[in-house]
Protein backbone atom coordinates (compact mmCIF):
# COMPACT_ATOMS: atom_id res chain seq x y z
CA UNK A 1 0.00 0.00 0.00
CA UNK A 2 1.34 3.56 -0.94
CA UNK A 3 0.37 6.82 -1.90
CA UNK A 4 -0.80 7.67 -5.32
CA UNK A 5 -0.23 11.47 -4.83
CA UNK A 6 -1.30 14.14 -6.58
CA UNK A 7 0.56 17.41 -6.87
CA UNK A 8 -2.23 20.17 -6.93
CA UNK A 9 -2.31 23.45 -9.23
CA UNK A 10 -2.78 26.67 -8.89
CA UNK A 11 -2.97 30.51 -9.41
CA UNK A 12 -4.12 33.64 -7.76
CA UNK A 13 -5.70 31.57 -4.90
CA UNK A 14 -7.60 29.28 -7.59
CA UNK A 15 -7.47 26.02 -7.96
CA UNK A 16 -6.97 24.57 -11.54
CA UNK A 17 -9.72 22.37 -12.97
CA UNK A 18 -7.02 19.82 -14.34
CA UNK A 19 -6.37 19.42 -10.37
CA UNK A 20 -10.31 18.24 -10.04
CA UNK A 21 -9.00 15.79 -13.10
CA UNK A 22 -6.04 14.41 -10.94
CA UNK A 23 -7.84 13.74 -8.09
CA UNK A 24 -10.66 11.51 -10.38
CA UNK A 25 -7.13 9.63 -11.84
CA UNK A 26 -5.46 9.20 -8.68
CA UNK A 27 -8.88 7.38 -7.31
CA UNK A 28 -9.05 5.62 -10.00
CA UNK A 29 -5.81 4.03 -10.03
CA UNK A 30 -5.63 3.62 -6.20
CA UNK A 31 -8.69 1.47 -6.74
CA UNK A 32 -7.06 -0.62 -9.99
CA UNK A 33 -4.29 -1.42 -7.60
CA UNK A 34 -4.88 -1.22 -4.06
CA UNK A 35 -3.42 2.01 -3.10
CA UNK A 36 -4.80 5.22 -1.73
CA UNK A 37 -5.51 8.13 -3.13
CA UNK A 38 -3.88 11.73 -2.11
CA UNK A 39 -2.73 15.07 -3.20
CA UNK A 40 -0.23 17.63 -2.13
CA UNK A 41 -0.59 21.25 -1.81
CA UNK A 42 2.37 23.43 -1.81
CA UNK A 43 1.52 26.99 -1.31
CA UNK A 44 1.91 29.86 1.67
CA UNK A 45 -0.88 29.23 3.17
CA UNK A 46 -3.88 26.26 3.48
CA UNK A 47 -6.69 27.85 1.62
CA UNK A 48 -6.43 25.72 -1.18
CA UNK A 49 -5.72 22.73 1.39
CA UNK A 50 -9.16 22.89 2.15
CA UNK A 51 -10.39 23.18 -1.30
CA UNK A 52 -8.66 20.49 -2.45
CA UNK A 53 -9.86 18.13 0.37
CA UNK A 54 -12.97 18.24 -1.07
CA UNK A 55 -12.05 16.15 -3.94
CA UNK A 56 -9.88 13.56 -2.66
CA UNK A 57 -9.64 11.76 0.79
CA UNK A 58 -6.05 12.89 2.11
CA UNK A 59 -4.20 16.16 1.67
CA UNK A 60 -0.86 16.99 2.43
CA UNK A 61 -0.18 20.66 2.71
CA UNK A 62 3.33 22.05 2.35
CA UNK A 63 3.32 25.41 3.39
CA UNK A 64 6.57 27.81 2.66
CA UNK A 65 6.65 31.46 2.41
CA UNK A 66 8.83 30.23 -0.77
CA UNK A 67 5.93 28.47 -2.36
CA UNK A 68 3.48 31.91 -2.47
CA UNK A 69 4.00 31.35 -6.29
CA UNK A 70 4.54 28.55 -8.39
CA UNK A 71 8.28 28.34 -9.39
CA UNK A 72 10.20 24.94 -11.15
CA UNK A 73 12.45 24.71 -8.24
CA UNK A 74 9.87 25.45 -5.47
CA UNK A 75 7.58 22.81 -6.54
CA UNK A 76 10.30 20.01 -7.24
CA UNK A 77 12.31 20.36 -3.93
CA UNK A 78 8.43 20.47 -1.70
CA UNK A 79 7.27 17.10 -3.93
CA UNK A 80 10.81 15.84 -3.09
CA UNK A 81 11.00 15.86 0.49
CA UNK A 82 6.81 14.48 0.56
CA UNK A 83 7.68 11.68 -1.64
CA UNK A 84 10.51 11.09 0.46
CA UNK A 85 9.17 11.65 3.58
CA UNK A 86 6.00 8.92 3.01
CA UNK A 87 5.17 5.92 1.29
CA UNK A 88 4.73 7.41 -1.97
CA UNK A 89 3.13 4.82 -4.97
CA UNK A 90 3.91 7.77 -7.48
CA UNK A 91 3.09 11.14 -8.65
CA UNK A 92 0.32 12.07 -10.41
CA UNK A 93 0.72 16.07 -11.90
CA UNK A 94 -1.21 17.83 -14.36
CA UNK A 95 0.45 17.71 -18.08
CA UNK A 96 -0.20 21.61 -18.15
CA UNK A 97 2.06 24.71 -17.77
CA UNK A 98 3.27 23.98 -14.65
CA UNK A 99 3.11 20.46 -15.01
CA UNK A 100 5.64 20.14 -18.02
CA UNK A 101 7.72 22.76 -15.87
CA UNK A 102 8.89 20.52 -13.06
CA UNK A 103 6.82 17.08 -13.57
CA UNK A 104 10.61 16.15 -14.70
CA UNK A 105 12.95 17.63 -12.49
CA UNK A 106 10.72 15.51 -9.79
CA UNK A 107 11.07 12.35 -11.54
CA UNK A 108 15.05 12.61 -11.69
CA UNK A 109 15.22 14.03 -8.32
CA UNK A 110 13.93 11.07 -6.96
CA UNK A 111 15.18 8.73 -10.29
CA UNK A 112 12.16 7.32 -10.91
CA UNK A 113 10.85 7.25 -14.51
CA UNK A 114 8.48 9.12 -16.13
CA UNK A 115 5.37 8.61 -18.32
CA UNK A 116 4.15 12.12 -19.85
CA UNK A 117 0.81 13.48 -21.06
CA UNK A 118 -0.88 9.77 -20.37
CA UNK A 119 -4.68 9.54 -21.24
CA UNK A 120 -5.33 6.27 -20.34
CA UNK A 121 -4.37 3.87 -17.78
CA UNK A 122 -4.72 0.14 -16.70
CA UNK A 123 -3.38 -2.02 -13.94
CA UNK A 124 -2.20 -5.54 -15.45
CA UNK A 125 0.48 -7.63 -13.52
CA UNK A 126 1.25 -5.76 -10.60
CA UNK A 127 2.09 -2.51 -12.24
CA UNK A 128 0.68 0.41 -14.38
CA UNK A 129 0.57 0.31 -18.19
CA UNK A 130 -0.33 4.25 -19.50
CA UNK A 131 -1.55 4.94 -22.95
CA UNK A 132 -0.70 8.32 -24.77
CA UNK A 133 -0.41 10.50 -27.81
CA UNK A 134 2.35 10.23 -29.79
CA UNK A 135 3.01 11.45 -33.77
CA UNK A 136 0.47 14.64 -33.14
CA UNK A 137 -2.14 12.16 -32.25
CA UNK A 138 -2.17 9.81 -35.23
CA UNK A 139 -0.85 7.36 -32.99
CA UNK A 140 -0.64 6.20 -29.32
CA UNK A 141 1.96 4.18 -27.21
CA UNK A 142 1.62 2.42 -24.04
CA UNK A 143 5.07 2.49 -21.74
CA UNK A 144 5.57 1.30 -17.83
CA UNK A 145 7.94 2.35 -15.81
CA UNK A 146 10.61 0.27 -14.53
CA UNK A 147 11.88 1.76 -10.88
CA UNK A 148 9.87 1.80 -7.71
CA UNK A 149 7.86 4.83 -7.95
CA UNK A 150 6.85 6.62 -10.95
CA UNK A 151 6.16 10.57 -12.23
CA UNK A 152 3.26 10.44 -15.11
CA UNK A 153 1.89 13.70 -15.86
CA UNK A 154 -1.71 13.84 -17.06
CA UNK A 155 -3.37 14.81 -20.47
CA UNK A 156 -6.00 17.59 -19.63
CA UNK A 157 -9.48 16.94 -20.59
CA UNK A 158 -8.69 13.32 -20.71
CA UNK A 159 -10.85 12.55 -17.46
CA UNK A 160 -13.85 14.24 -16.06
CA UNK A 161 -13.34 16.22 -13.11
CA UNK A 162 -14.24 14.78 -9.76
CA UNK A 163 -17.20 16.18 -8.23
CA UNK A 164 -16.78 18.13 -4.87
CA UNK A 165 -17.42 16.26 -1.52
CA UNK A 166 -17.27 17.15 1.90
CA UNK A 167 -13.63 18.32 3.40
CA UNK A 168 -11.19 15.52 3.68
CA UNK A 169 -8.54 15.62 6.25
CA UNK A 170 -5.36 17.69 5.77
CA UNK A 171 -2.31 17.20 7.58
CA UNK A 172 0.98 19.72 7.84
CA UNK A 173 3.72 18.55 6.36
CA UNK A 174 7.49 19.67 6.16
CA UNK A 175 8.76 20.77 2.89
CA UNK A 176 12.63 21.78 2.20
CA UNK A 177 13.03 24.22 0.36
CA UNK A 178 16.13 25.83 -0.45
CA UNK A 179 17.32 27.94 -3.28
CA UNK A 180 15.24 28.98 -5.52
CA UNK A 181 16.99 30.01 -9.04
CA UNK A 182 13.87 31.92 -11.41
CA UNK A 183 12.45 34.88 -10.08
CA UNK A 184 9.08 35.74 -11.27
CA UNK A 185 9.12 39.42 -12.10
CA UNK A 186 4.97 39.41 -13.39
CA UNK A 187 2.33 37.75 -14.79
CA UNK A 188 1.51 39.79 -18.05
CA UNK A 189 -2.14 39.53 -20.45
CA UNK A 190 -1.18 39.08 -23.80
CA UNK A 191 -4.16 39.90 -25.45
CA UNK A 192 -5.70 42.79 -23.38
CA UNK A 193 -8.05 44.99 -25.27
CA UNK A 194 -8.17 42.78 -28.10
CA UNK A 195 -11.30 41.31 -29.57
CA UNK A 196 -12.56 38.16 -27.58
CA UNK A 197 -14.39 35.48 -29.19
CA UNK A 198 -14.52 33.34 -25.73
CA UNK A 199 -18.29 34.24 -25.85
CA UNK A 200 -19.63 34.22 -29.47
CA UNK A 201 -22.35 31.43 -30.80
CA UNK A 202 -21.02 30.73 -34.33
CA UNK A 203 -17.15 31.11 -34.78
CA UNK A 204 -14.83 29.66 -38.04
CA UNK A 205 -11.10 28.43 -37.40
CA UNK A 206 -8.45 28.09 -39.56
CA UNK A 207 -5.52 26.23 -39.49
CA UNK A 208 -2.24 25.31 -41.34
CA UNK A 209 -4.22 23.90 -44.18
CA UNK A 210 -5.23 27.50 -45.30
CA UNK A 211 -2.09 27.81 -46.62
CA UNK A 212 -1.06 31.84 -46.09
CA UNK A 213 -2.47 34.95 -44.97
CA UNK A 214 -4.49 35.89 -48.02
CA UNK A 215 -6.00 32.28 -48.65
CA UNK A 216 -7.23 32.30 -44.76
CA UNK A 217 -8.78 35.61 -45.39
CA UNK A 218 -10.67 34.22 -48.65
CA UNK A 219 -11.87 31.38 -46.69
CA UNK A 220 -11.94 31.32 -43.21
CA UNK A 221 -12.93 34.90 -42.62
CA UNK A 222 -15.35 35.78 -45.52
CA UNK A 223 -17.12 32.30 -44.60
CA UNK A 224 -17.23 33.54 -40.70
CA UNK A 225 -18.56 36.95 -42.28
CA UNK A 226 -21.50 34.94 -44.12
CA UNK A 227 -22.40 33.42 -41.32
CA UNK A 228 -22.44 35.99 -38.92
CA UNK A 229 -20.10 35.02 -37.10
CA UNK A 230 -16.28 35.25 -35.28
CA UNK A 231 -13.08 34.05 -36.90
CA UNK A 232 -10.33 32.28 -35.00
CA UNK A 233 -7.39 30.06 -35.66
CA UNK A 234 -5.17 27.68 -35.07
CA UNK A 235 -1.64 28.28 -33.21
CA UNK A 236 0.27 27.65 -36.38
CA UNK A 237 -1.32 30.42 -37.94
CA UNK A 238 -0.85 32.53 -35.33
CA UNK A 239 2.39 31.64 -35.59
CA UNK A 240 2.85 33.01 -39.05
CA UNK A 241 1.44 35.98 -38.32
CA UNK A 242 -1.89 35.49 -40.72
CA UNK A 243 -4.07 36.77 -37.88
CA UNK A 244 -3.94 38.12 -34.03
CA UNK A 245 -3.41 36.24 -30.90
CA UNK A 246 -6.23 37.00 -29.62
CA UNK A 247 -8.12 35.28 -31.74
CA UNK A 248 -6.13 31.83 -31.29
CA UNK A 249 -8.02 29.14 -30.22
CA UNK A 250 -6.73 26.30 -27.72
CA UNK A 251 -4.49 25.97 -24.73
CA UNK A 252 -2.71 29.08 -24.68
CA UNK A 253 -5.25 31.11 -26.34
CA UNK A 254 -9.30 31.32 -26.14
CA UNK A 255 -11.60 28.56 -24.37
CA UNK A 256 -14.61 28.95 -26.91
CA UNK A 257 -17.98 27.03 -26.65
CA UNK A 258 -20.06 28.12 -29.65
CA UNK A 259 -23.22 26.50 -30.79
CA UNK A 260 -21.66 25.97 -34.00
CA UNK A 261 -17.98 25.49 -34.68
CA UNK A 262 -16.29 25.19 -38.30
CA UNK A 263 -12.52 23.86 -38.65
CA UNK A 264 -10.92 24.48 -41.80
CA UNK A 265 -7.46 22.73 -42.66
CA UNK A 266 -6.90 22.05 -39.18
CA UNK A 267 -5.86 18.66 -38.00
CA UNK A 268 -7.31 18.68 -33.81
CA UNK A 269 -4.12 19.01 -32.08
CA UNK A 270 -4.87 18.40 -28.61
CA UNK A 271 -4.28 21.47 -27.69
CA UNK A 272 -6.33 23.43 -29.92
CA UNK A 273 -9.24 20.60 -29.12
CA UNK A 274 -9.07 21.73 -25.54
CA UNK A 275 -10.31 25.37 -26.33
CA UNK A 276 -12.98 24.13 -29.03
CA UNK A 277 -14.25 20.95 -27.43
CA UNK A 278 -17.48 22.64 -25.80
CA UNK A 279 -18.64 23.28 -29.10
CA UNK A 280 -22.36 21.80 -29.61
CA UNK A 281 -21.95 21.19 -33.24
CA UNK A 282 -18.75 20.86 -34.98
CA UNK A 283 -17.88 21.19 -38.79
CA UNK A 284 -14.66 19.67 -39.73
CA UNK A 285 -13.21 20.07 -43.59
CA UNK A 286 -9.57 18.59 -43.86
CA UNK A 287 -8.24 17.25 -47.11
CA UNK A 288 -6.56 14.24 -44.87
CA UNK A 289 -9.32 11.69 -43.55
CA UNK A 290 -7.15 10.63 -40.57
CA UNK A 291 -6.99 14.07 -38.97
CA UNK A 292 -7.72 13.95 -35.47
CA UNK A 293 -10.57 16.53 -35.32
CA UNK A 294 -13.20 13.76 -37.60
CA UNK A 295 -13.16 11.95 -34.18
CA UNK A 296 -14.84 15.17 -32.40
CA UNK A 297 -16.75 16.43 -35.15
CA UNK A 298 -20.71 15.98 -35.39
CA UNK A 299 -19.74 16.25 -39.41
CA UNK A 300 -17.09 15.95 -41.66
CA UNK A 301 -16.06 16.49 -45.19
CA UNK A 302 -12.85 14.85 -46.11
CA UNK A 303 -11.90 17.15 -49.13
CA UNK A 304 -10.63 20.48 -50.68
CA UNK A 305 -11.31 23.36 -48.60
CA UNK A 306 -10.52 25.92 -51.38
CA UNK A 307 -13.83 24.26 -53.56
CA UNK A 308 -15.73 23.16 -50.54
CA UNK A 309 -15.87 26.61 -48.35
CA UNK A 310 -16.67 28.77 -52.20
CA UNK A 311 -19.53 26.16 -52.48
CA UNK A 312 -20.46 26.77 -49.11
CA UNK A 313 -20.84 29.94 -49.67
CA UNK A 314 -23.01 29.46 -52.46
CA UNK A 315 -25.22 27.18 -50.79
CA UNK A 316 -26.14 29.91 -48.18
CA UNK A 317 -26.24 32.56 -50.61
CA UNK A 318 -29.38 30.32 -52.72
CA UNK B 1 27.98 33.60 -25.75
CA UNK B 2 28.53 29.37 -25.86
CA UNK B 3 24.76 29.12 -27.21
CA UNK B 4 23.55 25.00 -27.64
CA UNK B 5 20.67 24.22 -29.71
CA UNK B 6 19.93 20.30 -29.25
CA UNK B 7 17.94 19.52 -32.41
CA UNK B 8 15.54 16.61 -33.31
CA UNK B 9 14.74 14.82 -36.66
CA UNK B 10 10.95 14.02 -36.99
CA UNK B 11 8.61 12.76 -39.62
CA UNK B 12 6.30 15.18 -41.85
CA UNK B 13 3.37 14.79 -39.75
CA UNK B 14 1.66 14.84 -42.74
CA UNK B 15 2.91 11.52 -43.94
CA UNK B 16 1.36 8.12 -43.96
CA UNK B 17 2.16 6.63 -40.33
CA UNK B 18 2.00 2.74 -41.31
CA UNK B 19 2.51 0.76 -38.31
CA UNK B 20 4.85 -2.37 -38.32
CA UNK B 21 4.21 -4.90 -35.68
CA UNK B 22 2.98 -2.49 -33.33
CA UNK B 23 6.66 -2.00 -32.81
CA UNK B 24 7.51 1.14 -35.15
CA UNK B 25 6.53 3.04 -38.00
CA UNK B 26 7.24 2.06 -41.24
CA UNK B 27 10.29 4.73 -42.56
CA UNK B 28 9.89 4.13 -46.30
CA UNK B 29 6.85 6.30 -46.01
CA UNK B 30 7.85 8.86 -43.96
CA UNK B 31 9.65 12.55 -45.12
CA UNK B 32 11.58 13.75 -42.26
CA UNK B 33 12.24 16.78 -41.37
CA UNK B 34 13.22 19.41 -38.52
CA UNK B 35 11.05 19.27 -35.44
CA UNK B 36 9.17 22.60 -35.59
CA UNK B 37 9.90 23.90 -32.16
CA UNK B 38 13.83 23.21 -33.01
CA UNK B 39 13.34 25.68 -35.84
CA UNK B 40 12.25 28.36 -33.43
CA UNK B 41 15.20 27.63 -31.20
CA UNK B 42 18.00 27.70 -33.67
CA UNK B 43 16.54 31.15 -34.94
CA UNK B 44 16.50 32.51 -31.32
CA UNK B 45 20.47 31.25 -30.71
CA UNK B 46 21.45 33.04 -34.23
CA UNK B 47 19.54 36.14 -33.15
CA UNK B 48 21.36 35.95 -29.37
CA UNK B 49 24.59 35.35 -31.39
CA UNK B 50 23.98 38.42 -33.77
CA UNK B 51 23.64 40.78 -30.73
CA UNK B 52 25.82 39.48 -28.83
CA UNK B 53 28.31 37.34 -30.69
CA UNK B 54 30.06 33.86 -29.72
CA UNK B 55 29.04 30.58 -31.69
CA UNK B 56 26.28 28.33 -31.71
CA UNK B 57 26.95 24.49 -32.04
CA UNK B 58 23.89 21.69 -33.01
CA UNK B 59 23.67 18.54 -30.98
CA UNK B 60 21.10 16.19 -32.46
CA UNK B 61 20.89 12.15 -31.95
CA UNK B 62 19.78 9.92 -34.57
CA UNK B 63 20.89 7.84 -37.36
CA UNK B 64 23.06 8.69 -40.57
CA UNK B 65 20.02 10.57 -41.66
CA UNK B 66 19.43 13.29 -38.86
CA UNK B 67 22.87 14.94 -40.84
CA UNK B 68 20.57 16.51 -43.57
CA UNK B 69 18.99 18.54 -40.67
CA UNK B 70 22.24 19.21 -38.46
CA UNK B 71 23.48 20.68 -42.08
CA UNK B 72 20.09 22.78 -42.56
CA UNK B 73 21.09 24.32 -39.12
CA UNK B 74 24.29 25.15 -40.21
CA UNK B 75 22.94 26.49 -43.55
CA UNK B 76 20.80 28.70 -40.93
CA UNK B 77 23.76 29.81 -39.59
CA UNK B 78 24.84 27.90 -36.81
CA UNK B 79 28.71 27.50 -36.71
CA UNK B 80 29.75 23.40 -35.53
CA UNK B 81 28.09 20.51 -34.33
CA UNK B 82 27.98 17.35 -32.57
CA UNK B 83 25.96 14.24 -34.22
CA UNK B 84 25.56 11.69 -31.35
CA UNK B 85 25.08 8.42 -33.80
CA UNK B 86 24.87 5.07 -31.47
CA UNK B 87 21.92 2.94 -32.36
CA UNK B 88 22.01 1.97 -28.56
CA UNK B 89 21.40 5.46 -27.58
CA UNK B 90 18.13 6.03 -29.91
CA UNK B 91 16.40 2.89 -28.22
CA UNK B 92 16.90 4.27 -24.91
CA UNK B 93 14.21 6.74 -23.23
CA UNK B 94 14.35 10.23 -22.54
CA UNK B 95 16.59 9.54 -19.76
CA UNK B 96 19.01 7.84 -21.89
CA UNK B 97 18.77 11.19 -24.56
CA UNK B 98 18.71 13.60 -22.18
CA UNK B 99 22.27 12.19 -20.74
CA UNK B 100 23.83 11.77 -23.88
CA UNK B 101 22.90 14.96 -24.43
CA UNK B 102 24.35 16.17 -21.55
CA UNK B 103 27.44 14.55 -22.12
CA UNK B 104 27.88 16.16 -25.33
CA UNK B 105 27.45 19.23 -23.77
CA UNK B 106 30.55 18.48 -21.62
CA UNK B 107 32.04 17.79 -24.23
CA UNK B 108 31.67 21.23 -25.72
CA UNK B 109 32.29 23.08 -22.43
CA UNK B 110 31.24 26.17 -20.97
CA UNK B 111 28.04 26.90 -22.79
CA UNK B 112 26.06 29.50 -21.59
CA UNK B 113 23.00 28.42 -22.94
CA UNK B 114 20.90 25.64 -24.23
CA UNK B 115 17.93 25.43 -25.93
CA UNK B 116 15.32 22.97 -26.46
CA UNK B 117 12.05 22.40 -28.70
CA UNK B 118 9.24 22.51 -26.08
CA UNK B 119 8.63 18.78 -27.48
CA UNK B 120 9.40 16.72 -30.30
CA UNK B 121 6.52 16.38 -32.67
CA UNK B 122 7.27 12.55 -32.73
CA UNK B 123 7.41 11.13 -29.35
CA UNK B 124 5.62 14.48 -28.01
CA UNK B 125 7.09 13.79 -24.21
CA UNK B 126 8.15 17.16 -23.34
CA UNK B 127 10.81 16.39 -21.07
CA UNK B 128 14.36 16.56 -22.69
CA UNK B 129 14.79 20.17 -21.66
CA UNK B 130 13.77 19.50 -18.29
CA UNK B 131 15.77 16.32 -17.46
CA UNK B 132 19.02 18.47 -18.88
CA UNK B 133 19.04 21.11 -16.76
CA UNK B 134 18.64 18.75 -13.90
CA UNK B 135 21.58 16.77 -14.93
CA UNK B 136 23.55 20.63 -15.32
CA UNK B 137 22.65 21.09 -12.40
CA UNK B 138 21.49 24.90 -13.59
CA UNK B 139 18.15 26.61 -13.95
CA UNK B 140 15.21 26.05 -16.81
CA UNK B 141 12.62 27.77 -18.15
CA UNK B 142 9.61 26.33 -20.64
CA UNK B 143 7.63 27.11 -22.80
CA UNK B 144 9.35 30.12 -23.72
CA UNK B 145 7.59 32.55 -25.81
CA UNK B 146 9.90 35.78 -25.62
CA UNK B 147 13.71 36.06 -24.43
CA UNK B 148 15.73 39.30 -23.60
CA UNK B 149 19.68 38.20 -23.02
CA UNK B 150 20.89 41.55 -21.25
CA UNK B 151 24.82 40.44 -20.60
CA UNK B 152 26.01 37.28 -20.06
CA UNK B 153 25.18 36.78 -16.69
CA UNK B 154 21.40 36.40 -16.36
CA UNK B 155 18.66 36.28 -18.89
CA UNK B 156 14.65 37.83 -18.73
CA UNK B 157 12.14 35.57 -20.39
CA UNK B 158 8.45 35.07 -20.86
CA UNK B 159 7.25 31.22 -19.89
CA UNK B 160 3.46 30.98 -21.56
CA UNK B 161 0.25 29.66 -19.36
CA UNK B 162 -3.17 29.05 -20.00
CA UNK B 163 -5.60 32.15 -21.73
CA UNK B 164 -2.60 34.14 -23.02
CA UNK B 165 -1.33 34.88 -19.92
CA UNK B 166 3.11 35.01 -19.87
CA UNK B 167 5.25 34.92 -16.51
CA UNK B 168 7.72 36.87 -16.94
CA UNK B 169 11.12 35.27 -15.33
CA UNK B 170 14.67 36.01 -14.60
CA UNK B 171 17.40 33.49 -13.90
CA UNK B 172 21.16 33.29 -14.31
CA UNK B 173 23.19 32.05 -16.78
CA UNK B 174 23.82 29.36 -17.77
CA UNK B 175 20.10 27.74 -18.45
CA UNK B 176 18.17 25.77 -20.59
CA UNK B 177 15.34 27.21 -22.57
CA UNK B 178 12.97 24.94 -24.23
CA UNK B 179 11.09 26.89 -27.09
CA UNK B 180 7.71 27.25 -28.03
CA UNK B 181 6.90 28.21 -31.36
CA UNK B 182 5.89 31.34 -32.90
CA UNK B 183 8.92 33.12 -30.79
CA UNK B 184 10.52 34.72 -33.99
CA UNK B 185 10.33 33.66 -37.59
CA UNK B 186 12.62 30.97 -38.27
CA UNK B 187 14.88 32.05 -41.04
CA UNK B 188 15.10 30.25 -44.31
CA UNK B 189 18.90 29.45 -45.32
CA UNK B 190 20.72 31.21 -48.12
CA UNK B 191 22.67 29.95 -50.94
CA UNK B 192 25.90 31.12 -49.81
CA UNK B 193 24.58 29.81 -46.19
CA UNK B 194 23.99 26.02 -47.74
CA UNK B 195 27.27 26.18 -49.39
CA UNK B 196 29.25 26.59 -46.30
CA UNK B 197 26.85 24.06 -44.37
CA UNK B 198 28.36 21.50 -46.64
CA UNK B 199 32.19 22.57 -44.70
CA UNK B 200 31.17 22.89 -41.24
CA UNK B 201 32.67 20.56 -38.23
CA UNK B 202 30.62 17.96 -37.52
CA UNK B 203 31.79 15.38 -34.69
CA UNK B 204 30.10 12.42 -34.76
CA UNK B 205 30.13 10.13 -31.11
CA UNK B 206 29.09 7.41 -30.19
CA UNK B 207 28.15 6.35 -26.64
CA UNK B 208 31.60 5.18 -25.89
CA UNK B 209 32.80 8.43 -26.90
CA UNK B 210 31.00 10.54 -25.16
CA UNK B 211 31.62 7.91 -21.89
CA UNK B 212 27.60 6.46 -21.45
CA UNK B 213 27.62 2.96 -20.18
CA UNK B 214 23.96 2.93 -19.38
CA UNK B 215 22.17 3.27 -23.23
CA UNK B 216 19.03 1.25 -24.21
CA UNK B 217 16.80 -0.78 -22.18
CA UNK B 218 19.59 -0.13 -19.35
CA UNK B 219 19.89 2.90 -18.77
CA UNK B 220 15.88 3.82 -19.71
CA UNK B 221 13.46 4.45 -16.42
CA UNK B 222 10.35 3.43 -18.75
CA UNK B 223 9.56 0.60 -21.06
CA UNK B 224 7.80 1.05 -24.66
CA UNK B 225 5.09 -1.95 -24.87
CA UNK B 226 3.51 -0.93 -27.79
CA UNK B 227 2.27 1.49 -30.49
CA UNK B 228 -1.14 1.44 -32.40
CA UNK B 229 -2.98 3.43 -34.43
CA UNK B 230 -5.63 4.57 -31.75
CA UNK B 231 -9.99 3.60 -32.18
CA UNK B 232 -11.61 6.17 -31.67
CA UNK B 233 -15.20 5.93 -30.21
CA UNK B 234 -16.78 9.00 -32.13
CA UNK B 235 -16.54 9.16 -36.06
CA UNK B 236 -17.85 12.30 -37.43
CA UNK B 237 -20.72 11.57 -39.98
CA UNK B 238 -18.83 12.15 -43.00
CA UNK B 239 -20.51 14.02 -46.11
CA UNK B 240 -19.49 12.81 -49.34
CA UNK B 241 -20.17 13.51 -52.81
CA UNK B 242 -18.09 16.39 -55.03
CA UNK B 243 -17.09 19.88 -53.07
CA UNK B 244 -20.61 21.15 -54.39
CA UNK B 245 -22.48 18.65 -53.36
CA UNK B 246 -21.17 17.91 -50.39
CA UNK B 247 -21.32 21.61 -49.16
CA UNK B 248 -24.60 21.87 -49.81
CA UNK B 249 -26.00 18.80 -47.97
CA UNK B 250 -23.70 20.03 -45.09
CA UNK B 251 -25.45 23.66 -45.46
CA UNK B 252 -28.83 21.53 -45.36
CA UNK B 253 -27.88 19.35 -42.68
CA UNK B 254 -26.87 22.78 -40.42
CA UNK B 255 -30.25 24.67 -41.11
CA UNK B 256 -32.46 21.68 -40.54
CA UNK B 257 -30.73 18.49 -38.62
CA UNK B 258 -28.59 20.48 -36.30
CA UNK B 259 -30.36 23.72 -36.69
CA UNK B 260 -27.18 25.64 -36.09
CA UNK B 261 -27.86 28.21 -38.69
Amino acid sequence: MGKILVIAEHRDGKLSDGTKELCKVAKEMAEMSGNTAAAAVFSADDAIAKEVSKYIPEVLSGVDAKLAQYTADGYSQAAKSVIEAGDVAGVVISHGYDGVDFAAQVAMSIGAGIVSGINKVEFSDGKFVFTRNIYNGKLQEQRSVKTDKFVVTVEKGAWDKEAAGSEGTITSVDVAVGDVRTTVKEVIETTKGAVDISQAKLIVAGGRGTKDAEKYQATVVALAQKLKGEYGASRAVVDAGWTDHARQIGQSGKTVAPDLYIGLGLSGAIQHVAGMKGAKCIVAVNKDPEAPIFNIATYGIVGDLFEVVPAMIEALDS
Amino acid sequence: MKIVVCVKQVPDMESKFVVVDNKKIDEAQIAFKMNDFDEFAVEAALQIKEKMGGEVIIVSAGPERVVKDIRQAFAMGADWGIHIKDPEIDAGDSTVIASAIHKAIEKIGDADLVLTGVMSEDNQFTLTGVMLSHLMDIPHGTNIVKLEVADEKSITVNRELEGGLNEVIEMSLPAVLSIQSGLNQPRYPTLPGIMKAKKKRLDVMTAADLGLSEVGAAGSKTEFIKMFVPVSEHKAEIIEGDAKTAAAALVNKLKNEAKVI
